[in-house]
């Protein structure tokens, strides 16, 4: 929102005192986020009041003219102006020779053969409007060689406040309710708002408001003989310089007021209403807004009709149909207040976010709807002597709003502020802010003006956070905790995580990446997966959240597959479930398609280590019978940890990985990782290790091509030996006819060094055992 | 005899320094004292001579056999410890390191810091209830903040949390008053994406609750914990801010470390940077939370993780953290 200082000058009592480039700082840490402050009026110098004495055509132009011009001096000054409005007895603005326009001088200089000393100027040259059409017009009463800038508020200071800082403050919607702030954070007086009373002594116009919960107070008046419907000057300046256009007086002071004091009104043709009534639209009727744009409507927007037809949309935006003509000299003048959610809920629906519908949004003060009317006639009565009120102020108010007290205890305001306040203090500030405030020996009674009382001031907390800012939150000093000595309770679901994404990255140079927690559902077509699962409302795309992490990271390994061809990623994220949230751990290995062996079996001992390092549990991976037609069928493991499954470990089919990219394979791990959270480590107990040396004995069995090393195991596992401590495999060598596979036996004994004799005949029944079992031996 | 055992001597000596592996030493180890050796035929011979002579030569052949044992042991030895570098040492390494996402290790920072100033650290999760999102947290029905275009609303009638905040909540059910937590986590809005929009990214909520908690207590916090992250002291203000559960509500700027306040191109020239949002907790939060708000107060606040992580690692594209390109996030090595 832009604010006028020159504005905020006309609220406040000795505004010279105020440094009104500088205090924004102090504002922004006081009440709203100030995003600029810029001076304006300051591009151009030595501009006057000049009268057009004469006006001749230019010979050597069909539309320059050679004007004298009465600039205060002695002598007139001969000027060249190509302005179609150019005319003897205009008074309009020039510029001197020797003055400045934007950075530029003005020289006297030929025009077409003709001396133009200076320059008459157009709004647009002078930044003060968006006008070009013609040179100002400026009123008959000024005195000629008088400067401009004495005149006019030119000169200002245009401040930007951050709209959504104000998102709770419906006062500051108006320069009115900022130069209260201005005053109480300067500690300057406000001045009072001159207004017209109205006499109700006519009739009352017919209103009547169909939805007294969507439409909080209605107020109406009818204005008749107009006859001035231009805008001062001066207003214009103002209008322009906070962003508005300038139309008419009668549209215009109606902005005026909304940037006032922030009241939206609306001035209907006063020979077009003949009966208001605010009621609800009907579903799927249209309607055609000011600016000429037909409108579906709900039936939950609340809309203003005239003898039953359409006129305006409540709170958003008048139609085409409500528009004030220019040759009406009568006016109905609407000030209402409609609810806050109803207004914010339309305009979004409407994609129609208007000045009016933004204040309406932030809950304004229903005590404001009169005022506003009091405060426009007398605006308008500045420019209009003779204007006559020809209606009551008609007020449909059907729920008054109540004056409300807070009380605040000065115990609950002590532990806030750290630190105890004099009453008196406390009531400056709140006072300076519009609260009446008694004091009393444990508490204050706050009484909340109304223009707080809608939404932002409720309960005590909120009187706080009034005192805390004008007392300067820069007075504050940090103050530690009073820390008990107590162990605190630590959840551990984030260091187990950190632990696992550090083993991973570190032993398993595997990289950490993040994905989204819904399904890439253009890749889930591509890959001819349908997946039902909960689903995000109003979107067709990437909508359908992820029941299945490895999935959803595919996107991922189909980038990555761009640039390498080997590569390990892991996330720890959450999919949803049966309507549940899972913490999920997923680990990918992508390779070479010639490499899904070692990738294979790197997955398998990334599981068994992930298990063995951070749980001390030794977990068993089993032969998995794929449900899901996306993996390969016959590979792949299920986690279990006893019965209890953790998780799976698959590899993806080869139909799929090569719509990721050719010759690959992708290997999936996927654990459940609040599973693996809760899983208790195994205590790590020690125990003894024999005094005695244990002996290393190596074994290569030759076993069939097509022989796996489970159906060896098995064999294995049947010998039975007092000496043997463990076996593992060592080495698997394959040709084109035959397995081999070497294991490792290690045998000892706890009660004494073997004997050669002891491990001979370990060697001769081992090698009789594999024979009995059909497979050839080499010692 | 004594002669020829000399002539032993030195031939095994000459031998063994031909010797350069261990086999060959053990060859001639057997050469020497095996069952065909001279040395074991004399020793063989001692048992018919007289015993004079056994006295002799006994003592003299045991002396010998201790001899050549001895240069075989050392022989033996030195071979053993001779280096052995017969391979192209000048060949390059190769290997490659893990990575942590750039959000992982900032989080990992920041709630070390928190946890060395008490904090647990807790987490919720991601689909959140209406209630633990909004109605918990003192947003009302009619809130702009619950406004479809915000929100991911989903079918079965929960929403991907807004915000951390959800587990102010969570916490104070489980853990009751007083309570010092800290909750990282990932949080979602429904915008559209570009190089400063995300509908996915990461905040920090944290929140204490105890008696008589001020104002002056959460700008402690909160400088202590900005000036570690950023380690050094850092100058910050408060602000007057709205969040539906503060009151009052507060932002937190930090007073620019480049140009110390006085203002440049990386604050905007405004002296400052926006850090948080915070403020002291809403009584019908602490409520919702079954804490009597007459007798604790608190302070919460939430730091976009995400902004600091960009701000940290001069990071100019908000997507590259979700876009999972290993050529960008390798970049975050383990180290």
């Amino acid at each position: 929102m832009l604010i006028s200082c020159n504005k905020l000058k006309c609220y406040i009592k000795n505004p010279e005192d105020i440094d009104w480039l500088n205090i924004w700082s102090t504002f922004t840490i006081r009440t709203a986020e100030v995003e600029g402050v810029k001076e304006v009026g300051n591009t151009f110098d030595k501009v006057v009041v000049a009268e057009i004495l004469e006006c001749e055509e230019h010979p050597d132009s069909d539309h320059l003219h050679v004007l004298k011009v009465d600039c205060g001096e002695d002598e007139p000054i001969q000027v060249v102006c190509g302005a179609p409005n150019v005319r003897v007895g205009l008074k309009t603005a020039y510029v001197k020779v020797g003055g400045n326009i934007d950075g530029m001088e003005i020289k006297a200089r030929p025009l077409r053969g003709i001396l133009s000393n200076g320059m008459c100027c157009s709004g647009r040259e002078l930044a003060i409007s968006e006008s070009h059409e013609g040179i100002l017009e400026l009123p008959e009463s000024w005195i000629n060689g008088t400067d401009i800038k004495k005149l006019l508020p030119i000169e200002d200071i245009i401040v930007e406040i951050d709209n959504k800082s104000l998102t709770n403050r419906p006062d500051l919607w108006g320069h009115y309710g900022i130069a209260r702030e201005i005053c109480a954070i300067t500690n300057h007086e406000l001045l009072p708002l001159q207004i017209e009373e109205i006499t109700n002594d006519k009739e009352n116009l017919d209103i009547v408001i169909k939805n007294p919960e969507l439409c909080l107070r209605y107020c109406g008046l009818k204005i008749e003989n107009i006859k001035n419907n231009q805008t001062p000057l001066d207003m214009q300046v103002f209008l322009y310089y906070v962003g508005l256009r300038s139309i008419s007086l009668l549209v215009d002071l109606t902005n005026y007021l909304m940037l006032e004091i922030g009241q939206p009104m609306h001035a209907f043709d006063g020979r077009v209403v003949k009966n208001i009534e605010v009621g609800l639209a009907n579903e799927k009727d249209t309607y055609t807004t000011l600016d000429g744009v037909e409108r579906a409507l709900t039936n939950e927007m609340l809309m203003i009709k005239n003898e039953n037809k359409y006129f305006g949309i409540a709170g958003v935006m008048g139609g085409l149909d409500s528009e004030i003509l220019p040759d009406t000299t009568s006016t109905f003048l609407e000030s209402a207040t409609f609810h806050s959610g109803s207004v914010r809920r339309t305009a979004q629906k409407l994609g129609l976010r208007t000045e009016a519908s933004a204040r309406y949004e932030k809950s304004l003060d229903p005590n404001m709807t009169d005022f506003a009317i009091k405060r426009f006639v007398y605006l308008l009565r500045q420019e209009n002597k003779d204007l006559e009120i020809t209606s009551n102020l008609t007020d449909v108010y059907p729920k008054k709003s109540q004056e409300e007290t807070i009380i605040l205890d000065k115990k609950t305001l002590k532990i806030y502020m750290g630190k105890e306040l004099e009453d008196n203090t406390v009531k400056t500030i709140l006072e300076s802010l519009g609260f009446k405030v008694s004091i009393n020996v444990d508490s204050y009674d706050v009484i909340v003006p109304s223009f707080r009382a809608t939404k932002d001031v409720k309960i005590k907390q909120d009187i706080i956070e009034e005192i805390a800012r004008i007392y300067g939150l820069e007075n504050f000093t940090p103050k530690p905790l009073k820390l008990d000595l107590v162990p605190t309770e630590h959840e551990n679901i984030y260091l187990q995580e950190y632990n696992v994404k550090k083993l991973l990255a570190t032993r398993f140079n595997a990289s950490e990446v993040h994905s989204y927690l819904w399904y890439d559902t253009s890749l889930l077509k591509d890959l001819g997966i349908e997946k039902n699962n909960v689903k995000l409302l109003g979107k067709e795309s990437n909508h359908i959240l992820r029941d299945d992490m490895s999935l959803s990271l595919l996107s991922i390994v189909k980038e990555n597959f761009k640039n390498k061809t080997s590569f390990k990623i892991f996330e720890i994220g959450t999919i949803i479930q049966d309507n549940q949230n899972h913490r999920t751990l997923s680990i990918i290995l992508a390779e070479d398609e010639t490499k899904l062996e070692s990738s294979y079996r790197e997955a398998k001992m990334i599981v068994k280590y992930l298990f063995k390092a951070l749980k001390n549990i030794d977990v068993d991976l089993t032969n998995n019978i794929n449900e899901k037609k996306y993996y390969n069928e016959n590979l792949g493991n299920v986690i279990k940890v006893g019965t209890q499954k953790f998780g799976e470990l698959n590899v993806l089919s080869k139909i799929c990985t090569n719509k990721l990219s050719k010759k690959k394979c992708v290997v999936t791990i996927d654990i459940d990782f609040d599973r693996f959270v809760e899983l208790l480590p195994i205590d790590k107990l020690s125990y003894e290790v024999s005094k005695y040396p244990n002996v290393e004995l190596d074994y290569t069995i030759i076993a069939g091509k097509e022989d796996k090393y489970k159906d060896l195991n098995e064999i294995l596992e049947q010998f039975k030996s007092p000496i043997i401590k463990n076996n593992r495999l060592v080495s698997v060598y394959e040709d084109d006819y035959e397995k081999k596979f070497t294991i490792r036996y290690t045998v000892g004994s706890d009660e004494k060094t073997l004997e050669g004799k002891e491990l001979n005949d370990f060697k001769e029944k081992f090698i009789e055992f594999i024979r009995q079992n059909g497979l050839e031996i080499i010692e | 005899m004594k002669e020829e055992l000399k002539e032993v001597v030195l031939s095994l000596q000459n031998e063994l320094k031909e010797c350069t592996k261990e086999a060959d030493i053990l060859n001639v180890k057997s050469k020497y004292l095996g069952k065909k050796s001279t040395l074991n035929n004399y020793l063989s011979n001692l048992k018919d001579m007289t015993v004079e002579e056994k006295k002799v030569n006994g003592p003299l052949l045991n002396q010998m056999k201790k001899e050549i044992e001895k240069l075989v042991e050392t022989r033996l030895e030195e071979i053993n410890n001779q280096e052995t570098n017969n391979f192209d040492e000048t060949l390059p390494v190769d290997y490659e390191m893990g990575s942590l996402h750039p959000i992982t290790i900032i989080t990992n920072e920041i709630t070390d810091i928190f946890r060395k100033m008490g904090f647990t650290i807790v987490s919720g999760p991601e689909m959140e209830s209406d209630y633990y999102n909004f109605e918990a947290l003192n947003v009302p029905k009619d809130h702009p903040a619950r406004d479809m275009q915000d929100t991911y609303y989903l079918d079965n009638g929960m929403v991907l949390r807004t915000q951390t905040s959800d587990n102010q909540i969570h916490a104070m059910e489980n853990y009751g008053a007083p309570l010092r937590i800290c909750a990282p986590g990932r949080v979602f809005r429904n915008e559209d994406l570009d190089a400063n929009h995300e509908n996915t990214f990461f905040q920090i909520e944290g929140m204490v609750i105890d008696k008589e908690i001020s104002i002056e207590n959460l700008l402690y916090v909160m400088q202590k914990i900005i000036s570690e992250v950023m380690k050094q002291e850092v100058h910050l203000r408060l602000r007057p801010g709205y969040f539906p559960f503060t009151e009052p509500s507060y932002e937190i700027d930090m007073e620019c470390l480049i140009c110390g306040g006085s203002g440049c191109p990386t604050c905007k020239n405004s002296g400052y940077i926006e850090m948080l949002g915070s403020g002291m907790i809403h009584p019908n939060v602490l409520k919702s939370g079954g804490v009597d708000p007459e007798q604790y107060t608190g302070f919460a606040f939430g730091i976009g993780l995400t902004r600091l992580a960009m701000m940290k690692y001069k990071i100019n594209d908000i997507r590259v953290l979700n876009g999972g390109d290993l050529r960008y996030l390798k970049q975050f090595e383990i180290n």
